[in-house]
């Protein structure tokens, strides 16, 4: 007999996981869709934030932490996207596909690498929340602030591609690269403007991750997987899609740990991905 | 590839001289350089056996059919656990589900390429399949720890023949040593024989247009899937000779990093679709990995991370057809030197 309101618990809990799934899923649907490359280092990335945030928190509030270790990490994708990608944006089709994967990965064990020698630790944000009590259901306060958070990422995000005139441009280098630029649209400034905004995205949803799990630069790679999980689920090259797989997956995966066990609901959400790729190819090319 | 016109036995072609020089040097080594106080050499040139008969997996799969597979550390590990975890359950020597498990991860590998040729997945997607199943499987590893012990460990042990051993007169390490060997001798002369066969052939053409391919009557589906048996099953034969070497084995040995990544950049710097890539980047990744990065064991990640990137970037013919090039250009470099000598 399953208790409802731990039930109903658990759907808050799962909520939280999978908002910050979207997130995830988001900076790798940005990029992959926008220019073919698959970014395997957005994990790094996202424990990158959180280690900045964690370092500034003794000097400075916690919010302004928040915001100054996603503009070191847009600076960070600005280097990155002028140095390394421009080798990837290159060359075309599927030889810039197999490009960005050795190189993105090659970038997510630099990476890695560097977090294991320079921090070592694992970091969390804990925000000193209590729980809360909603109708006799005991609801963790930080899981309503994680829900709230991204829902006005998701927000911002909506209004960005829908009204302004960057954001039209994106969705035109999405939908066509030449036909971007017929109409005066530059893909390659297109593509690294969006880079930088999917780090800046994969750098919050760490920071909303890490406020209920602790992460370290093992980290990385599982961060990594959960945003390609979600990204793949979601259809690649769809922003709602996203959104609404990472809500899918963040109640699978918490409902399944709840009540079958951890590890599988890690397998459930890898043996997810490879069933929708098998069913749905066509739909992620 | 010019000297395979010039040289008239048939039989004795360049890459046949290839292969028997080096099994004849390989051969010499336990003999020559094996201690039984200096263990962990012999552990390294074991090791660096183990990883050339992977990489030469993955060259069937990846390098021939551009099937880039990203679960060799899960293939590995199912052979490695399998066949050990049967064996105990079963109360019966391991040797009895070595070969067992050898063809079942085969048969994964077979599946895994069917049902990805049939959905006629693109390289992208066959990766993101794999990694996915790499995790799944790892995860399984570590949290299934009634059958395999989880993050504590298995020990493992079985595969020592005494027999041989003791009639031999060698060494632990050295039957070991010429066990792997062996593997690595059939694998690579199997390996040579499949590019020369009608597999190879199929291989080559399906790899530079699949389309072009199945139109002129090549089973795409049918010789993907064997490529993938092939290197799926190459990969479980020697499993269990790697967790025989470690004699205890954990679930982070057969890790996308430990594995996957590892072989891929050896790969890469052998040289892809090459007969001694395979062995050439298996040599020098473990050269780098004791004698460069010793001490400085904690950079290793980096290290390797760049390699992939500089590797992938500029290098990405590898230094077999490298030394290739240069070695068919050597008479011409030598008489310019010999002449400007007598000139001088």
């Amino acid at each position: 007999m399953i208790d409802i309101t731990n039930f109903l618990a658990f759907t808050i809990d799962g909520l939280a996981r999978g908002v910050v799934f979207a997130l995830l899923g988001l900076s790798i649907t940005l990029v992959f869709g926008l220019g073919g490359v698959l970014n395997l280092a957005v994990g790094a990335f996202a424990v990158i934030a959180v280690i900045i945030v964690s370092l500034l928190l003794g000097l400075i509030q916690l919010p302004v932490a928040i915001i100054l270790s996603l503009i070191v990490l847009g600076i960070f994708a600005i280097t990155i996207d002028r140095t390394l990608l421009s080798l990837v944006y290159r060359s075309e089709g599927e030889e810039r596909i197999l490009l960005g994967i050795f190189v993105t990965l090659g970038l997510l064990l630099v990476l890695e690498g560097l977090l294991f020698v320079f921090f070592p630790d694992s970091y969390s944000l804990p925000l000193g929340l209590s729980a809360v009590s909603l109708g006799g259901v005991i609801i963790r306060a930080s899981s309503l602030v994680v829900i709230s958070l991204s829902v006005i990422t998701f927000l911002l995000f909506f209004i960005f591609f829908s009204k302004t005139s960057l954001g039209l441009a994106t969705k035109t280098v999405l939908q066509d690269e030449t036909g971007a630029i017929l109409c005066g649209v530059n893909p390659r400034r297109v593509q690294s403007l969006i880079f930088v905004l999917s780090l800046v995205c994969a750098g919050f949803a760490g920071i909303l991750y890490s406020i209920t799990f602790s992460v370290d630069a093992g980290s990385s790679m599982i961060l990594t997987i959960y945003a390609i999980i979600t990204s793949i689920v979601g259809g690649v090259t769809s922003i709602t899609g996203t959104v609404i797989a990472g809500i899918f997956l963040g109640l699978v995966a918490t409902y399944t740990s709840a009540y079958i066990g951890a590890y599988i609901a890690e397998v459930t959400l890898f043996l997810i991905v490879v069933i929708v790729l098998l069913i749905r190819p066509q739909q992620i090319q | 590839m010019k000297f395979n016109h010039r040289r008239k036995p048939e039989w004795l072609d360049w890459e046949r001289i290839q292969i028997i020089s080096l099994t004849v040097v390989l051969g010499f080594i336990p003999i020559l350089i094996f201690n039984p106080d200096l263990t962990w050499i012999s552990r390294l040139f074991i090791m660096f056996l183990i990883f050339a008969i992977i990489a030469t997996g993955l060259n069937i799969v990846f390098g021939h059919t551009d099937q880039l597979y990203l679960f060799l550390g899960g293939l590995l590990g199912i052979a490695t656990y399998g066949t050990m975890i049967t064996a105990t359950r079963l109360d019966i020597s391991p040797w009895l589900t070595w070969l067992p498990f050898a063809l079942i991860v085969g048969g994964i590998g077979f599946f895994v390429s069917y049902v990805c040729a049939r959905r006629k997945l693109t390289v992208i997607l066959i990766a993101i399949v794999t990694l996915s199943l790499q995790l799944a499987i790892v995860e399984v590893f570590v949290g299934a720890r009634d059958w395999t012990g989880g993050t504590t460990g298995m020990r493992y042990s079985g595969f020592e023949l005494e027999i041989v051993q003791n009639t031999l007169g060698l060494t632990y390490h050295q039957t070991l040593f010429y066990f792997v060997f062996l593997i690595f001798v059939a694998v690579t002369v199997f390996y040579h024989w499949l590019r020369h066969s009608k597999y190879g052939f199929a291989f080559a053409l399906i790899r530079q247009d699949e389309f072009a391919a199945a139109s002129i009557g090549v089973n795409v589906v049918r010789f993907k899937s064997l490529a993938g048996f092939f290197g799926a099953f190459t990969i479980g034969l020697i499993g269990p000779f790697y967790g025989q070497l470690e004699r205890l084995i954990l679930p982070s040995m057969f890790s996308f990093t430990s594995i996957d990544v590892v072989v891929l950049i050896m790969l890469m710097i052998g040289g892809f679709r090459t007969l001694l890539g395979p062995v050439v980047g298996a040599g020098v990744l473990i050269y780098i990995n004791e004698e460069l990065l010793h001490g400085i064991g904690q950079w290793r990640l980096t290290i390797f991370g760049i390699l992939l990137i500089v590797l992938f970037l500029y290098f990405r013919q590898g230094l077999v057809p490298f030394i290739g090039q240069h070695i068919t250009r050597l008479p011409s470099i030598v008489r310019r030197i010999s002449n400007r000598l007598r000139l001088s």
